[in-house]
């Protein structure tokens, strides 16, 4: 089984109906490339994210979100920004970097 | 094969072409003017729109002159879901991103979410014109509705 099999995985923006919606295509793509089954992909905005973020394995946002979600850092939950949210290469890059790919 | 979002731009009116504006929250009012007019959405949309990059940053303005201005799913004033268009000749300046990057765009297309099936779709569709440079450089140097048609019938969307 991947390392990244049957992971929760949440993507969030400001209001939880544009970028994120793109943002979890982006990682649909990712995953599908990798051939990883994610348990969820659940998308939000950064106010339900804020407090739910704890509840996942991974959470992904546009950069200058990433540092809303130290709390959730602090408890394990991987946090990854991304400058570029449709850029499949720079998600793939960033979870390589985050040390969740086999 | 259904109609694209950009066909529903066109029948719909949902389209705008200036030459300059005088403030990015300026282009976010005008890229909703011909939505407000067919009653996808409320006068005052625009400043939930404005009110939320005020709060979070330029973010909504991606690469190649591109921005997707848009306020919440099932947001106070959106009546309909649909997408107003905007190319603007001069760069609008976002200003700048946490990282102290210049953010710029001439392509607006502001988002009005009501049915989410319908939205879901159209992001779809508006990440697959996103990804496609020729055709955003197209519409980068469009000014007739016309001009939008014969960019996508050019450069169609890849099929996945």
């Amino acid at each position: 089984m991947a390392k990244m099999d049957n992971k929760k995985f949440m993507v969030c923006c400001a209001n939880g109906a544009g970028s994120s919606l793109m943002m979890k295509m982006t990682l649909q793509k990712v995953l599908t490339k990798l051939d990883i089954k994610p348990a969820t992909i659940h998308h939000c905005s950064l106010s339900e994210g804020k407090t739910a973020s704890q509840n996942y394995d991974v959470v992904l946002c546009a950069r200058n979100f990433a540092n809303m979600f130290d709390d959730a850092k602090k408890k394990g939950t991987v946090v990854i920004g991304l400058k570029n949210i449709m850029s499949a290469p720079e998600m793939e890059q960033a979870m390589k970097d985050a040390d969740l790919l086999d | 094969m259904a109609e694209t979002i950009l066909q529903k731009i066109v029948e719909r009116g949902h389209y705008k072409f200036v030459d300059r504006v005088d403030s990015w929250q300026d282009a976010v009012r005008l890229s909703t003017e011909s939505l407000v007019k067919t009653g996808y959405v409320s006068e005052n949309y625009y400043k939930q729109i404005v009110d939320c990059i005020e709060k979070y940053g330029p973010y909504v303005v991606f690469d190649h002159y591109i921005a997707m201005p848009h306020s919440s799913e099932g947001a106070e004033g959106a009546k309909k879901t649909g997408i107003g268009f905007m190319r603007v000749k001069e760069d609008v300046d976002f200003g700048k991103d946490e990282d102290g990057e210049q953010k710029v765009a001439r392509l607006l297309f502001t988002l009005a979410a009501k049915d989410p099936g319908e939205h879901m779709d159209n992001i779809q569709q508006l990440m697959g014109i996103f990804c496609n440079e020729p055709l955003i450089d197209a519409l980068l140097e469009a000014n007739t509705p016309e001009d939008i048609l014969a960019a996508e019938a050019k450069y169609p969307p890849e099929e996945e």
